[in-house]
């Protein structure tokens, strides 16, 4: 992180070599979650159940992560007394992979949704969901791009892009829901809907993410 | 008295002088010796020899300048990708090729950032620990999806099958090597679809050769059916051929969807299928022989796996000599070692062993490769006159299907020469053990 080397001394002090550290473990982290993520999308557009199986132990290895890094950052706040843009990198660093977790939650739901409607025939508006998921998969690489570069307007610009990923969101619903004359069971239908929502909620937290590393930067959220 | 002070004086101070020149001379040697050959001469006045030295040093320093400078050159040109980093996974150079593949044109020479900053690929990133942690070179292959900000491109960018050599450096530096191994593999799978398409389009023009054969056949008299017969027994190998060729596309391109899974009890499954080939073993007094658990069922295709027992017997039965004895041996074991997934616990490993030749050497990685053949004049010495060609035999698909059905099923087979017997010896393990005799559950 350009930043944080640029404000203290160049020689690695134990505060910053140990943000480094983490810093790599959060976007280890963040490559992780976004190869879950294509994992769910895989599994959910082109019908791959292997991809599906997968999840389950990506998601334990992420959970293991994000346990890691928040118990570093406290023994960092407490022990090494960082100065105070370490400090909110640090405060950052752990709602951040807060988000970076719940994504790899709704992944591994999507995988689960994936799975249950395999047997049903695809639905007539499954390449539009699948360029949702698209959007949100580019927010995410975004948001972990602005992490990467501490790029504070790539950060805010997700609120924009996080709109679009809405929109969509909101005329699938109204597609979805106001659908007449269904045959059969409703289920594809259900559950097409929970995924819908699965990726909302994941674009929601890219744009998080994205807030948080435009605080890192500039200190006001 | 004077000048007697000044001689004194003068003798002082000459003696400091040369006390000093001693100190300076051996200083000088003394610097001079690590510098090697130069130094040992004798005579020499030593700060000329300094001199010297300096120059050489320098110029061998330009040299080495030089040479790293052009293995940085060549390194850069090279084909392959390569870049490194330092004990903290930070990026310290990559050269064209590496920056093309991994897409990592936000890094400029001279900058030094977190790997991960710049190529989020998880895989990368621990095989670069893990040759650090051991010490050793590693070579792995791995998919790689650049990931992309822009939903649209993201569309058009296909992943990557690469593979990486990675070597631990000193310093614990990690250097890796980059292989784009994505146009060989379009290549090979360009090259099945074009086989496929035209195995498809034979079809048609085979079938009507063999029914204007038959027709034929019925018309023609004894002297001459003998031509059409042979006729026939060709057209058949060839449809079959085809047949075959097509079966496997399919089992690979959706292996998971054709399978139609039930419980299937393996001991007579290939019971059945000895009964359907033996008539093949009459002159050849060929008998086979069960040994492990007796009943035991897994959930399985029940066609494909046949299919899987008619093409393994049917070597077996190519390949023995006559009045031998093929041995089947079935077990359950457990399956830490080769199925990932918690969710098996046990599965079925079954070893079909013959008392040919068995395979050779050279032959044993490519046995399971498409229209792979080992030695040719072996595999036709052993088929007698007269014998009839089943399906799949003789096509050189046999075994290749045989591994795509096992593949399917989350297994995995093996082809090895069996230490006692000298012949051929396939071990198959299967997942998904449904239920085995409740004496076997003790044991």
């Amino acid at each position: 992180m350009k930043a944080v080397i640029n404000n203290t001394n160049p020689e690695n002090t134990p505060p910053t070599r140990a943000i480094k550290r983490l810093e790599r473990d959060v976007l280890r982290m963040g490559a992780l979650v976004e190869q879950s993520f294509r994992l769910s999308h895989q599994a959910l557009f082109a019908r791959d159940l292997t991809a599906a199986e997968e999840l389950p132990r990506l998601d334990k290895k992420i959970d293991r992560f994000y346990r890691q890094i928040e118990s570093d950052c406290t023994s960092i706040i407490t022990l090494q007394a960082p100065t105070a843009q370490d400090l909110r990198c640090l405060s950052a660093f752990m709602q951040l992979v807060r988000d970076l977790e719940r994504i790899g939650d709704y992944a591994k739901d999507l995988a689960e949704i994936a799975i249950k409607i395999f047997p049903y025939p695809p639905h007539a508006s499954l390449p539009e969901i699948a360029l949702m998921s698209n959007n949100a998969q580019a927010m995410l690489a975004t948001s972990l791009l602005a992490l990467a570069d501490l790029d504070e307007i790539n950060g805010r610009r997700l609120k924009y892009l996080d709109d679009d990923v809405d929109h969509a969101y909101n005329q699938l619903y109204h597609t979805l829901a106001h659908q007449k004359d269904v045959p059969g069971v409703i289920e594809p239908i259900l559950l097409l809907t929970l995924a819908i929502r699965c990726l909302e909620r994941m674009a929601d937290h890219a744009t998080n993410i994205g807030q948080r590393v435009a605080y890192i930067v500039t200190g006001q959220r | 008295m004077l000048l007697l002070g000044f001689v004194l004086g003068l003798a002082v101070g000459f003696g400091f002088w040369l006390w000093q020149q001693i100190q300076l001379n051996r200083y000088l040697e003394r610097v001079l010796q690590p510098l090697g050959s130069h130094s040992g001469k004798i005579g020499l006045p030593l700060l000329p020899c300094l001199r010297q030295e300096m120059s050489t040093v320098k110029q061998q320093h330009q040299d080495l300048q030089l040479s790293l400078q052009t293995y940085k050159e060549l390194l850069d040109f090279a084909p392959l990708g390569y870049l490194q980093v330092d004990e903290e996974n930070q990026l310290l150079w990559c050269n064209q090729q590496a920056r093309e593949i991994l897409h990592l044109h936000r890094w400029e020479p001279g900058q030094v950032r977190l790997l991960l900053e710049l190529v989020r690929s998880y895989e990368l990133d621990q095989l670069i620990e893990q040759t650090r942690d051991w010490q050793k070179p590693q070579v792995r292959e791995w998919i790689f999806h650049p990931s992309l900000d822009n939903p649209k491109a993201m569309l058009e960018l296909k992943p990557l099958a690469l593979q990486a050599f990675t070597l631990p450096l000193p310093q614990r530096e990690v250097g890796v090597f980059l292989e784009n191994r994505q146009p060989l593999l379009d290549m090979n799978h360009q090259r099945d679809r074009s086989f496929s398409d035209l195995a498809h389009e034979l079809r048609t023009p085979l079938t009507s050769i063999r029914l204007v054969a038959e027709t034929l056949q019925t018309r023609l008299e004894p002297p001459l059916d003998r031509w059409v017969n042979r006729l026939m027994q060709e057209v058949d190998r060839l449809i079959n051929l085809v047949q075959s060729w097509l079966e496997l596309t399919e089992i690979e391109t959706n292996s998971t969807m054709v399978l139609n899974l039930e419980s299937v009890d393996v001991r007579s499954l290939i019971a059945s299928v000895w009964e359907t080939i033996e008539p093949l073993t009459q002159n050849q007094h060929l008998s086979i022989s069960y040994t492990g658990t007796q009943k035991i069922c897994i959930q399985a295709d029940k066609s494909r796996m046949y299919q899987v027992f008619v093409n393994l017997l049917d070597n077996s039965i190519k390949y023995s000599p006559a009045d031998t004895t093929i041995f089947i041996e079935m077990k359950v074991i457990s399956v830490n070692e080769f199925i990932m997934g918690d969710r098996f616990s046990q599965a079925l490993e079954i070893n079909i062993i013959d008392s040919g030749i068995g395979f050779a050497t050279t032959d044993l990685p490519h046995v399971f490769e498409r229209f792979y053949r080992g030695d040719k004049a072996r595999h036709h010495e052993s088929l007698p006159e007269g014998k009839t060609i089943t399906a799949i035999t003789g096509s050189g698909l046999g075994l290749a299907i045989v591994q795509q059905i096992i593949i399917a099923h989350g297994g995995i087979i093996k082809a090895m020469n069996h230490p006692d017997t000298g012949g051929a010896w396939i071990q198959i393990q299967l997942p998904e053990v449904v239920a085995n005799s409740p004496r076997q559950d003790y044991s």
